[in-house]
């Protein structure tokens, strides 16, 4: 391996990783991350039009939704104080397993 | 053509529209499902391109999704959603390389003299070699490691390397003969 196109075969030559699956932690922190950057500038969709539109709520979304709270307060983040969202972003695999919970869907089983 | 290539030719579906409109109005289930959808894609080219340093593969797949946030707005459907973040996860690699190249000291670090030696008649590249180069790669310093990226894979020029970077031509083919010799030396050292 002393001549240039040896050198630049074997560099050249370097497998490509196997294809790589995102850790369910890495998408937990960027789904995080996306609904804070959503919240900075301004209300997220209220529970009750997401709702409206087909999706599916976890049951702590649920729970808010049907509370006779105003609109303003079903469009915060309830994830911001539930354990899923902590577990989901620092254990991969982690052990939560709500319906219809974001940090639920990225667990990678 | 390249996969890279290939992709930016695919069109948006009535999915993407949907999705990306759904985004747009912060609706959260969406972003979930954004993320889901997209994120195992991202990183395995992002550590594809940054391969074998993974350090950075996770920071930049999460730059490329808030940066996809921010400009989710002007998403026309003028190719797939898959193709436009890819093209955002490129100039981020992009990026990345004219950063650590910017800043590295290039003309500061002494010359090493390129070892000659025979030629290695067997030289089929079988995969413990390439395991081996990808090791001696990874222990590079980044902006060598960087540089050998560039030109053996992604076939950049010394002129274009230097117009990315901002250093002189000459610069860039020193830095890079220095990166050859130096992959070259911890490949004779290994073998011994």
């Amino acid at each position: 391996m002393s001549d240039r196109i040896s050198l630049e075969n074997l560099l050249e030559g370097i497998a490509e990783p196997e294809t790589r699956q995102a850790s369910s932690r890495l998408k937990s922190r960027i789904y995080s991350k996306l609904v804070l950057a959503e919240t900075g500038s301004g209300p997220l969709r209220s529970l009750t039009e997401v709702k409206a539109d087909g999706r599916r709520l976890c049951v702590f979304e649920e729970l808010v939704q049907i509370s006779p709270v105003p609109e303003p307060v079903k469009a915060k983040n309830p994830c911001r104080v539930c354990h899923a969202r902590l577990l989901g972003e620092y254990v991969e695999g982690a052990p939560i397993y709500w319906p219809h919970c974001p940090y639920v869907l990225f667990q990678n089983r | 053509m390249s996969q890279t290539e290939r992709e930016s030719r695919s069109e948006a579906t009535a999915a993407d529209l949907r999705l990306a409109s759904a985004v747009r109005s912060k609706d959260r289930k969406a972003t979930a499902e954004f993320v889901e959808a997209y994120a195992d894609l991202l990183y395995a080219y992002l550590a594809h391109r940054l391969f074998p340093n993974m350090s950075h593969a996770e920071d930049l797949v999460q730059e490329v999704f808030l940066t996809a946030l921010q400009n989710i707005g002007g998403y026309g459907g003028k190719s797939s959603l898959r193709s436009w973040l890819l093209g955002i996860a490129r100039h981020k690699v992009e990026d990345h390389y004219r950063r650590v190249l910017k800043e590295s000291p290039m003309d500061d670090v002494e010359t090493l003299e390129i070892e000659s030696a025979e030629q290695n008649e067997d030289a089929g590249f079988q995969d413990y070699e390439r395991a081996r180069a990808a090791e001696i790669l990874g222990r590079l310093r980044e902006d060598y490691r960087l540089l050998l990226r560039w030109k053996y894979w992604d076939r950049k020029s010394a002129s274009e390397m230097a117009a990315a970077t901002g250093k002189t031509g000459k610069a860039i083919k020193r830095a890079l003969s220095r990166a050859r010799a130096q992959f070259r030396k911890r490949w004779e050292d290994a073998c011994v």
